[in-house]
């Protein structure tokens, strides 16, 4: 116990004090007079606004045709959809450019228009589809756990169709709605992946940040820049959190009636599948354009096949090695660590029940940038010195996943009955042999489908890795991201593709040993 | 019952995947009449239920309210409205919101809107309550606004899904009566869905027993419970002692029988079956008595040995052996009777005993 408390308060909350007080208090003073610190604020709040948007409202008419009406191929629609959450976030920018961008494939070679897909346009296209399947996930059960009597009684006192959607369908579902406009308002302020892959000179918050340390190594500038990337991030967890969640119509009968679904009308049918067709082939889009890159000699000039990029980066590629060794640590112990916690938080009654809770979750809603800057500054030099090493890597990895663990955790411990513990108990079980011998069968679940989720977002994480990575310690995600600013597209594509097919055959393994129900990325 | 039928139901069948939920129904439900669907769970009661209101479609057999076919007609025009067990009020209305949402969607008058609505609330009791969220008020009362939800829609047909399952058990008994009330005052034909035999026998005027997808009997209350066509019925609808025997004479209502090498004597009016059938006997507990010591008589007495009883307030229920098998006898007003032990004598009064032919004994509950 002590030895969590400890290292959440070394590991999470340290590192990002250090943040704050490393800039003095004069540098936050002169924000209003630095035009770029304003620039990337401005183009910041922008791309949130609009990404938000077009992603939620994706992610909504997507949920909506998959639960609600009778479009065909939902379930590979839904397949599809799911896709984009098991890979790095940049992947979609990276593949856009190869695709849409002046020598792009379909740009180009197809239509023959140079178009330029760098900047805020491309920026929104991207953003929008990285991240419309979260929106989509928490809405598919938004829409699934709204009590289906409601719809029949909306129904039977007359109202169809779209007079249905509008006065009961619609109002019920928008706490979520905004559940998920704020989860995805999160993931898009942080973003970083994205925007230095295919924003160009249009500079958000994350960029900004990064371009200072990168360019002036001026860690103070990177980290007033986060700070400023905190705070709104911050304040829309806790609205999301604390608000949005107790408004929720979310009504848990035991009886679900078997729904059955009424035929929507043709035209709206067409419609929606046209749009989820459209959607899903973005998103098929991305993976195509990274095998295809990964096996053609020169994108944009050179289509002969090729195996040497594949070879090259099986050969000699420390970070796909780095990549898996340190994202398989991260999520067995930030799985561990987060479900002991779990477990503690919702069994015990200790001191610092509620230190521990709030520590556990916040990681949630720190941006990957300001978590690596406050690694970088907090850890580099004594009296923790990690400069270089796998140590800090796997760190960082380790507790910035840690939320998602725990509220694993806490789900599953909530679930298992207290009354159960207490039966042990009373039987003449001990604290530890209740928890390995009747509790650990039952969270065996959710312990693997933390790690899971921590190993993934582990190894394809770039924002938080991109301060700590060096010559020596380097990962995947690193060294994609200078390939491609390099314009080695080729052997970034390959090197994506093998990170890719890294984290799915981690997950088809998960998903072997734990059989059909696992249920990854609850997002609640 | 000489009113006109109002709902039809012919050879209507119903299947859920490999799952025959409803098996070539036949039912006639009369104008203004109070009909409950009474049957265990996944019997096929409310999917019956669902398809007159509208949200299934039968796979064969066709329903009908008054002249008019309905399988084609959607939900909200069959004028058929539904309360749902679990009120299925909007949580983001108001309870003003959720009554008039039917009319609003009608686009009625608001003049009209506001007079029924008023009409409504006034005679479910409802004042005071209609600026609250369906969260804020009683279970009792969320299940008044569902009623009058269905209500001020002054529908032809009003259905209730199990209404009362989700209120405690003395509430339940008060609006039980209140709702029996109602319907007759509104004279508005009712199909009701319980598996409470109990609310089934207060409220109806005519009672569908259903087991597993088909209509097992169908009678009034009275028939439902003194002469069960099957062994089925006569243990789900209370509490039956139920006895295998053989029809040994039968002379102009003087009627023997022989189970287990006792003659029993019966005086009852129905037809029966022949002479040398077999047969069981239905006995419900409340009508068999309890001799103590010895007595006179011989006819209709069976020996027996208490093993049991609890006291209920209005009545002792015992736990008798008798005749190799265990009775449950029931003795009202026990005021100044005391507790039985050991060896008694059970009556069985002739004029209360029920046969039920052998071939009703098929589909036992076990």
């Amino acid at each position: 116990m002590i030895l969590i408390i400890v290292s959440l308060t070394v590991f999470v909350l340290y590192p990002i004090f250090r943040v704050f007080t490393f800039p003095a208090a004069f540098d936050f003073l002169r924000i209003p007079q630095n035009p770029r610190y304003l620039k990337a604020i401005l183009n910041s709040l922008l791309m949130t606004g609009l990404s938000t948007t077009t992603a939620t409202l994706f992610g909504f008419l997507f949920a909506y045709a998959v639960t609600r009406t009778d479009v065909p191929l939902k379930k590979t629609f839904r397949f599809i959809s799911i896709l984009p959450l098991f890979s790095p976030p940049f992947m979609v920018a990276f593949s856009y450019m190869m695709m849409f961008g002046k020598n792009g494939l379909i740009s180009y070679q197809l239509f023959g228009i140079r178009l330029n897909i760098f900047g805020w346009h491309g920026l929104w296209l991207s953003e929008t589809i990285a991240f419309f399947p979260i929106a989509a996930l928490v809405m598919e059960g938004v829409l699934q756990s709204i009590a289906p009597s409601l719809e029949y009684a909306g129904r039977n006192l007359g109202a169809t169709g779209f007079k249905l959607f509008r006065t009961v369908t619609l109002p019920l579902a928008r706490p979520g709605v905004a559940g998920a406009a704020l989860l995805v308002s999160i993931q898009v302020l942080a973003d970083f992946g994205n925007p230095i892959m295919i924003a160009g000179d249009f500079s958000v918050l994350a960029t900004e940040a990064w371009l200072r340390v990168e360019g002036w190594g001026d860690v103070r500038g990177a980290a007033v820049l986060s700070s400023l990337l905190l705070l709104p991030s911050f304040l829309l967890f806790l609205v999301q959190r604390y608000w949005v969640r107790q408004r929720s119509y979310i009504t848990v009968t035991g009886k679900l009636a078997l729904v059955d679904i009424q035929k929507t009308r043709g035209s709206i049918r067409w419609l929606l599948f046209g749009f989820c067709t459209l959607v899903s082939v973005m998103i098929l889009l991305v993976y195509v354009a990274l095998i295809l890159g990964a096996c053609v000699k020169g994108w944009g000039f050179d289509w002969t096949p090729t195996l040497q990029h594949i070879q090259s980066i099986l050969s000699r590629s420390p970070e796909l090695v780095h990549s898996l060794t340190f994202g398989l640590l991260a999520g067995i112990i930030s799985a561990a660590i987060a479900m002991t916690a779990a477990y503690l938080v919702s069994r015990k009654r200790f001191l610092f029940r509620s230190f521990v809770d709030f520590t556990s979750i916040l990681p949630a809603a720190i941006p990957g940038i300001f978590f690596g800057i406050g690694y970088s500054i907090a850890f580099t030099r004594p009296p923790f010195d990690l400069y270089g090493t796998a140590a800090i890597m796997v760190l960082s990895m380790i507790f910035w996943n840690i939320s998602m663990g725990y509220q694993t955790g806490i789900a599953t411990f909530s679930q298992i009955s207290p009354s159960i513990h207490e039966a042990a108990s009373n039987l003449g079980a001990g604290s530890m042999k209740i928890l390995w011998e009747i509790e650990a069968p039952l969270i065996r679940g959710s312990f693997l489908s933390a790690f899971v989720v921590s190993f993934i977002r582990a190894v394809t994480t770039l924002s938080v890795i991109v301060f700590l990575a060096t010559q020596n310690n380097r990962v995947a995600t690193f060294t994609i991201m200078n390939l491609v600013s390099d314009g080695f597209y080729g052997k970034a594509a390959a090197l994506t593709t093998a990170l890719l097919v890294v984290s799915f055959a981690v997950l088809g393994m998960a998903k072997w040993i734990i059989g059909k129900k696992m249920e990854l990325f609850k997002v609640q | 019952m000489t009113q006109a039928i109002h709902l039809r139901i012919q050879n209507v069948s119903k299947r859920f995947g490999k799952v025959q939920a409803l098996k070539n129904l036949t039912l006639d439900i009369p104008r203004g009449s109070f009909t409950t669907f009474l049957g265990p769970s996944g019997c096929g009661k409310t999917t019956l239920l669902r398809a007159i209101a509208g949200f299934y479609e039968v796979d064969q057999g066709e329903i009908f309210i008054g002249e008019r076919k309905i399988n084609d007609v959607p939900s909200h025009l069959r004028n058929a409205i539904m309360v749902f067990q679990d009120y299925a009020l909007f949580p983001h209305m108001d309870i003003r919101e959720n009554i008039i949402y039917g009319l609003k969607i009608k686009k009625l008058p608001d003049e009209e809107i506001e007079r029924r609505c008023a009409k409504t609330v006034q005679y479910l009791g409802l004042e005071g309550l209609l600026q609250r969220s369906p969260g804020q008020i009683s279970g009792g009362q969320q299940q008044r606004v569902a009623l009058a939800r269905a209500l001020i829609m002054e529908p032809e047909v009003l259905l209730l899904d199990e209404p009362l399952s989700n209120l405690d058990a003395k509430l339940r008994v008060n609006i039980r009566a209140e709702l029996r009330q109602l319907q007759k005052r509104l004279g508005i034909t009712t199909i009701y869905v319980t598996h409470d035999q109990a609310e089934a026998l207060a409220l109806s005027d005519q009672v569908a027993v259903m087991n597993q997808g088909e209509i097992v009997q169908c009678g009034s209350p009275w028939e439902i419970y003194f002469h069960p066509g099957s062994t089925f019925v006569a243990s789900f609808v209370g509490t039956a002692n139920l006895l295998e025997g053989r029809i040994v004479e039968n002379e102009s209502g003087r009627i023997l029988v022989e189970a287990e090498g006792t003659e029993i004597h019966l005086e009852v009016e129905e037809s029966l079956p022949a002479v040398g059938s077999k047969v069981i006997l239905c006995m419900r507990p409340e009508t068999i008595e309890i001799v103590e010591g010895t007595t006179e008589e011989r006819a209709n007495l069976i020996p027996g040995q208490v093993r049991n009883a609890l006291f209920e307030g209005s009545h002792l229920r015992y736990w008798v052996e008798a005749l190799d098998r265990e009775w449950v006898v029931d003795v009202f007003d026990p005021a100044n009777k005391k507790i039985q032990e050991g060896s008694i004598l059970l009556r069985l009064p002739p004029g209360k005993l029920h046969i039920i032919p052998e071939t009703g004994s098929q589909g036992d509950i076990s």
